[in-house]
C-alpha cells in the first residue's frame, strides 16, 4: 500500500471512530441526565440505548469502511483479512441472537 | 472514574479495576460487571484512537491482520462465559491480576528500545516520529504467528473478564515481535474496541448490559483517563508501577478471596 493510500485510510477510519465516540457520548449522557432529573423515563431509555448501539456499532463500522477501501485498492490479501472480522463479528450477533 | 484514571496511567483499559471494583464494592454479577466494562473498553478505543490518528503511531496492517485473532479470541471467550459459573470467572480474574502484577514488576527497569531508522519495514513494519529524540523510528515485526497467538489469548482474556487485553499484547508485541512500545500500546489501543465488540454484543443479547450503569461507567472512565493521562505526564514512572502493582495484587487477593 502507498503512503498516500496509508494516510487516506488513516483519516477515514479516524473520523469514523471520532464520529461515533462523540454521538454515542452525547446520547448516553443526554439519557443520564433525563433518567437523574426522572423526566420522561421513556425518552432518557430510547436515548441510552441508541447511545450504547451506536458506541458497539462505531468499530464495526470501521471494519466496514476498512474493507472497502481494501477492495478499492485491489489488497486482496487485506480484503480477506477484514472480511474475516467482519464474519466473526456477524458470528457473534448470531450467538447473541439465538 | 477512579477506574479510568488508574488504567490510564497504567496504559490499560479501565476494566482491570473497573470489573473488581464492581464486582466487590456495587456486589454486581461477574456477568453485568464484564459486560458494563466490555463497553467501557469500546468507548476508550474509539476515543483514544481517533485522537492519536495522524501521528502514525497506530500500526494499522499489523492491528487488521491481528484483529482476525482477537475477535475469534473474543467470540469463543463469549460463548465460554455463558457456561463458566460467577466463582470461576472471578477466580480467573483474580488470577489475572495478580499474574499482571508481577508481569508488571519484572518490566519494572526495562527501557524502551531505540530502533535505527533506516531499517527495512517490510510488509507489516512501521515507522513514526518520535517527539522526544525528534527522529524517525523505523521497525520491522518478526514472529508474526507469536503475535497471532498472544492476540487470540487476549481476545479470550478480554471477553470472559472483560479487561481490554492489552496486558498479554502490548509485552509480547514489544519483547518478541520487535514493535516498540509505544506503537505496540498504541495499536493494541486500536485493536481493543472491535475486540470488545465481539465479546460484547453475545453480554448484549443476553440482557447483560445494564444501560444507565454502563452509560454512567463509560463517561466516568472517559472523563478520568484524561485525568489520568495528565498525572501520568508528571509522575515519577517507576513509583507509579510501583504502587500500582500493589493495588493490582490486593485487587486479585481480594477477588479470590471473596467468591461467594
Amino acid at each position: 500500500m502507498s503512503d498516500i493510500a496509508a494516510e487516506r485510510l488513516e483519516r477515514w477510519l479516524g473520523r469514523i471512530l471520532g464520529v461515533g465516540a462523540v454521538t454515542s457520548t452525547s446520547l448516553l449522557a443526554a439519557g443520564l441526565v433525563l433518567q437523574l432529573v426522572h423526566v420522561r423515563p421513556d425518552v432518557a431509555d430510547t436515548l441510552t440505548h441508541a447511545g450504547l448501539i451506536i458506541l458497539i456499532a462505531t468499530p464495526v463500522a470501521r471494519v466496514v469502511a476498512s474493507v472497502v477501501d481494501f477492495v478499492m485498492s485491489r489488497d486482496w490479501i487485506f480484503t480477506a483479512l477484514t472480511g474475516l472480522v467482519l464474519v466473526i463479528l456477524l458470528g457473534s450477533l448470531l450467538v447473541a441472537i439465538r | 472514574m477512579a477506574a479510568g484514571i488508574l488504567g490510564a496511567l497504567l496504559g490499560l483499559g479501565g476494566g482491570v479495576f473497573l470489573v473488581p471494583f464492581m464486582v466487590l464494592a456495587l456486589h454486581l454479577p461477574m456477568r453485568h460487571a464484564v459486560a458494563i466494562s466490555l463497553v467501557t473498553v469500546i468507548a476508550t478505543s474509539s476515543v483514544v484512537t481517533s485522537i492519536r490518528m495522524g501521528r502514525s503511531l497506530v500500526n494499522f496492517r499489523l492491528g487488521m491482520l491481528l484483529e482476525v485473532a482477537t475477535t475469534a479470541g473474543g467470540l469463543a471467550g463469549g460463548v465460554i462465559a455463558i457456561m463458566l459459573s460467577q466463582r470461576t470467572l472471578q477466580r480467573m480474574f483474580g488470577l489475572m491480576a495478580v499474574a499482571s502484577a508481577f508481569a508488571m514488576l519484572g518490566r519494572l527497569e526495562k527501557r524502551n528500545v531505540i530502533v535505527a531508522s533506516d531499517v527495512d519495514t517490510g510488509r507489516l513494519g512501521g515507522r513514526y516520529h518520535e517527539n522526544e529524540s525528534g527522529g524517525v523510528v523505523s521497525y520491522r515485526v518478526k514472529r508474526v504467528p507469536v503475535a497471532m497467538a498472544a492476540s487470540l489469548a487476549a481476545g479470550s482474556l478480554s471477553s470472559l473478564l472483560g479487561v481490554g487485553g492489552g496486558i498479554i499484547k502490548v509485552p509480547v508485541l514489544n519483547a518478541w515481535c520487535g514493535v516498540p512500545l509505544r506503537a505496540a500500546a498504541a495499536t493494541s489501543a486500536f485493536m481493543i474496541g472491535v475486540t470488545a465488540t465481539s465479546g460484547v454484543v453475545i453480554y448484549y443479547g443476553r440482557g447483560d448490559v445494564i444501560p444507565w450503569m454502563a452509560a454512567a461507567t463509560a463517561l466516568g472512565v472517559l472523563a478520568g483517563s484524561r485525568t489520568g493521562f495528565m498525572m501520568g505526564e508528571r509522575a515519577k514512572a517507576k513509583w507509579l508501577k510501583l504502587l500500582l502493582a500493589a493495588i493490582l495484587a490486593a485487587v486479585g487477593v481480594l477477588m479470590l478471596a471473596r467468591t461467594r
